[in-house]
C-alpha cells in the first residue's frame, strides 16, 4: 500500500522528473512529507511565482517538462502568471497544486480556490483529481499534453486527503490519446505547391520562430535555409535557430527588430514562416503586414494559422517532418536566382542600427559583456528596454541560448528562470539581464541563488525608470512620465550584500572610451568567470531609448530610427 | 447567427474550454445545448460571428484536447483540415481578416 503522495512522486519519476520547484503549504504538506528518499529533488524558492518561472527556465533550456508545486489558495494563484507565460511561449510545464480536503471543496474553506477554474483558459489540459485511483492516469495524461503537439502548461490539482489516502499501486501509467478523425497533418502534396510559389517569386524571405527549436529540427532547418539562401530573420524566440553569421541572416524582426529584417518583410512577395505565431509584436499593423506577400505557414498548432490574415498555404505538422519533405522536393527543382534580391536585403546600407544608437553606453556595455561570454552561454533577459537591447545585441548560435518571456512579457521572469537554467546546466555560464523594475518583482530569489550557491551572473540595467513604459510616454504621451519614476530605488549593491552575494556597480562613464579600459574589461571578465553568484549594477542614462522601434499600430516599414518630437 | 456542433469527450473542463473560446472573444452565447451523442457528447452553439472569427473558433476548438470534431451551419459541414470550412470564400475571409 502506498500513500497518494508516494504515488505522485513515483509517477513523476516515471516521467523522468528529477527536479521540482515549489513552496510548501497546508494542503500540499503530505507531498512534501514524502519527498525524502523519493528520488525527486525539490528546490525551495521564496515565492510560488519564483517556483513556476524557475520550472519554466528549466524547461526552456532543456526542452524537458518543468514541474512546479504549490499549495492551495494563494499558493496556486501565485502560479497563474507563470502558467500564462508557459501558454504564450509554448513551454512544457506541469503544475501540481494541493487542494483542500475533498469534503470541503466548494465550501469556501480556508485557502480554497477553484484553481481548476482559474487556470482553465490558460492551460492546455487540467484535472481536479477526485479519487486516489485517478492519480497515475492524471499524471500520465498531464505530461503527455504538456510535451506533445504544441507544448504548454498543465495543472493537476490534488485534494490533500487523496495525498494521505493509501492504495495498492500497480505502477505508473502510459497515456495514449484517442485518435481523432480530423487530426490535420500535412501530406506530401504541399511540397509541389511551395516549390511552385518559390519559382514564381522574386523576393522570398524566411521567418523563423520558436517552433524551430521546439521541434528539434534545427539541423534540418539550417540545411534548408542554406539551400534556399533567401533573406531570413527570426522572432525573439527564434533567435539562435539561425547562425548569426549566415550571409542571408538579418537578425530579429518586429517592433524592435533590425531595419533590414523589417524592410525585407515589408517588401517580400513570398513569406515562409517556420513555427511562429505572428503576434502583433512581429506583424505591426496586421492590415499592412507583408502587404505584397503570399504566406506559407509551417505550424504544428492549427489554432495559430490564418490569425493575422489567410495564408496561401498552411503546412500543419512538426517541422521535423515537414522541413525534410520540403527540402527533398526543393532539391529536385531549380529555383530562380535570388542573389540580386539578397544583395539588396542584406546590403550594408540596411544592415545596422542607427549609428547613434550603437554609441549608447548601455549598448556598448552589453556588447562588451556578450563578447566576453564563454561559448555556449545562456543569456536570460527580463522584460523591458534591456530585453530588447539584449535581443538585438546577443548573437548566439545556440537555439536555446537566449531565454525571455516573449509572449506574455512578464516582468520578474528572468531571475527565477535563471535559477532553473543554472540547475539544468551547472557547467554553463548563465547571464541574467534585468531592469531595475523587473528585478524587484522577484528579488527574493536572491535567497534561492545564495542558498544553492548557483553561479548565476546577474546584471541590472538601472535607469531608475520603468524604461520601456517611460519610452512610450516620451514618444507618444508628450513626456508625461506618469508613475514610471523609480528614482528612489534601493541600493541594489547593498541588497545583494544582505543576501551574501558579491555585487558591484559600473557606470556609463566606463563605456565612454572605446575600446573600454583594461581595468573595466578585467572587471567584466572576472565577473563572468567567478564561480560564485554575482550581481553587476550598470547605471544607465535615464532617458536612453530602444531603436529601431515600430510604433504600435504602424506598419513595419514605418519604424522609428531615432527620437522624433513628441506628438 | 451561425450554429456550430462540437463533438467532444465529456472530460473535466472540456465543455468550459469550448465555451471559453467564444467568451474570450466577447461573443454572446444566446443558445447552448449540450447532450450525450452516441459514445461522446455534443454541444450546439449559436453565435453571431464574422468570417474571421469562424476560422479562429474552428481552430481553437479543435486544439482542445478532448474535442473530436467540429461542424458548422445547416446542413453541417465537417471540418477536417487546418483551414476554415469550404463555405468561407477566400476573398471574404481575406477581407474579414483585414477588418
Amino acid at each position: 500500500m502506498l500513500k497518494g503522495a508516494d504515488i505522485v512522486l513515483k509517477c513523476l519519476r516515471a516521467e523522468g522528473v528529477e527536479l521540482v520547484f515549489g513552496y510548501p503549504g497546508g494542503a500540499i504538506m503530505p507531498l512534501y512529507d514524502a519527498l525524502e528518499g523519493s528520488g525527486v529533488r525539490h528546490i525551495l524558492t521564496r515565492h510560488e511565482q519564483g517556483a513556476v518561472f524557475a520550472a519554466e527556465g528549466y524547461a526552456r533550456v532543456t526542452g524537458e517538462v518543468g514541474v512546479a508545486m504549490a499549495t492551495s489558495g494563494p499558493g496556486a494563484t501565485n502560479l497563474v502568471t507563470g502558467i500564462a507565460d508557459a501558454k504564450m511561449d509554448s513551454v512544457p510545464l506541469v503544475c501540481i497544486t494541493g487542494q483542500v480536503r475533498s469534503a470541503l471543496i466548494g465550501t469556501d474553506a480556508f485557502q480554497e480556490t477553484d484553481v481548476f477554474g482559474v487556470t482553465l483558459s490558460l492551460t492546455k489540459w487540467s484535472r481536479l483529481v477526485r479519487t486516489i485511483d485517478e492519480i497515475p492516469e492524471a499524471i500520465a495524461e498531464g505530461f503527455y499534453w504538456a510535451r506533445n503537439g504544441r507544448p504548454g502548461p498543465v495543472v493537476i490539482d490534488i485534494p490533500t486527503d487523496l495525498l494521505k489516502a493509501k492504495k495498492e499501486f500497480s505502477g505508473p501509467m502510459k497515456f495514449a490519446p484517442h485518435a481523432r478523425p480530423a487530426d490535420a497533418k500535412a501530406d506530401g502534396g504541399f511540397t509541389d505547391t511551395i516549390v511552385g510559389l518559390l519559382q514564381q517569386s522574386a523576393k522570398p524571405v524566411a521567418l523563423v520562430g520558436a517552433g524551430a527549436k521546439l521541434s528539434g529540427a534545427i539541423p534540418e532547418l539550417r540545411r534548408l535555409l542554406d539551400d534556399l539562401s533567401v533573406p531570413t530573420f527570426a522572432t525573439v524566440h527564434g533567435l539562435g535557430a539561425v547562425p548569426p553569421q549566415a550571409p542571408y541572416y538579418l537578425g530579429m524582426v518586429g517592433m524592435h527588430g533590425t531595419r533590414a529584417a523589417n524592410m525585407a518583410l515589408h517588401e517580400t512577395d513570398l513569406l515562409m514562416v517556420f513555427g511562429a505565431r505572428l503576434d502583433d509584436r512581429v506583424t505591426g499593423d496586421p492590415s499592412r503586414f507583408a502587404p505584397y506577400a503570399k504566406i506559407v505557414h509551417f505550424e504544428i498548432d492549427p489554432a495559430q494559422l490564418d490569425r493575422v490574415r489567410p495564408c496561401e498555404l498552411s503546412v500543419v505538422g512538426n517541422l521535423a517532418d515537414t522541413i525534410p519533405a520540403f527540402q527533398a522536393e526543393l532539391r529536385r527543382h531549380s529555383l530562380p536566382d535570388f542573389s540580386e534580391w539578397r544583395a539588396v536585403a542584406c546590403g550594408d546600407e540596411r544592415a545596422e542600427l542607427d549609428p547613434r544608437g550603437l554609441a549608447q553606453p548601455t549598448i556598448r556595455f552589453l556588447d562588451e559583456l556578450f563578447s566576453r561570454l564563454p561559448q555556449e552561454s545562456v543569456v536570460l533577459a527580463d522584460v523591458g528596454q534591456h530585453q530588447m537591447w539584449a535581443a538585438q545585441r546577443y548573437r548566439s548560435s545556440s537555439p536555446r541560448g537566449f531565454i525571455t518571456s516573449g509572449g506574455l512579457g512578464a516582468m520578474g521572469f528572468a531571475l527565477p528562470a535563471a535559477v532553473g537554467v543554472q540547475l539544468a546546466k551547472p557547467e554553463t555560464c548563465v547571464l541574467c539581464v534585468s531592469g531595475d523594475g523587473g528585478f524587484q518583482m522577484n528579488i527574493q530569489e536572491l535567497a534561492t541563488v545564495h542558498r544553492l550557491g548557483l553561479p548565476v551572473k546577474m546584471v541590472i540595467i538601472d535607469n531608475k525608470y520603468l524604461g520601456m513604459v517611460r519610452q512610450w510616454q516620451q514618444l507618444f504621451y508628450q513626456r508625461n512620465y506618469a508613475e514610471t519614476d523609480l528614482s528612489d530605488n534601493p541600493d541594489f549593491v547593498e541588497i545583494a550584500k544582505a543576501y551574501k552575494i558579491h555585487s558591484f556597480r559600473l557606470n556609463e562613464d566606463a563605456m565612454r572610451e572605446f575600446p573600454v579600459s583594461t581595468e573595466t574589461g578585467d572587471q567584466i571578465d572576472r565577473f563572468l568567470r567567478s564561480p560564485e553568484p554575482e550581481l553587476l549594477v550598470f547605471d544607465c542614462a535615464p532617458e536612453a531609448n530602444v531603436f529601431p522601434m515600430v510604433p504600435a499600430g504602424a506598419a513595419l516599414s514605418e519604424m522609428l530610427l531615432e527620437e522624433e518630437p513628441s506628438q | 447567427m451561425q450554429s456550430f456542433h462540437i463533438r467532444y469527450r465529456n472530460t473535466q473542463g472540456t465543455l468550459m474550454r469550448i465555451l471559453n473560446a467564444a467568451s474570450r472573444r466577447a461573443l454572446d452565447l444566446p443558445s447552448v445545448q449540450a447532450e450525450p451523442a452516441e459514445h461522446d457528447h455534443q454541444v450546439t452553439l449559436a453565435l453571431d460571428v464574422n468570417q474571421k472569427q469562424v476560422g479562429q473558433l474552428y481552430r481553437e476548438w479543435y486544439s482542445i484536447a478532448d474535442v473530436i470534431q467540429v461542424n458548422s451551419g445547416a446542413p453541417a459541414i465537417a471540418w477536417t483540415a487546418a483551414h476554415p470550412p469550404v463555405g468561407v470564400a477566400a476573398e471574404e475571409s481575406r477581407a474579414a481578416a483585414r477588418a
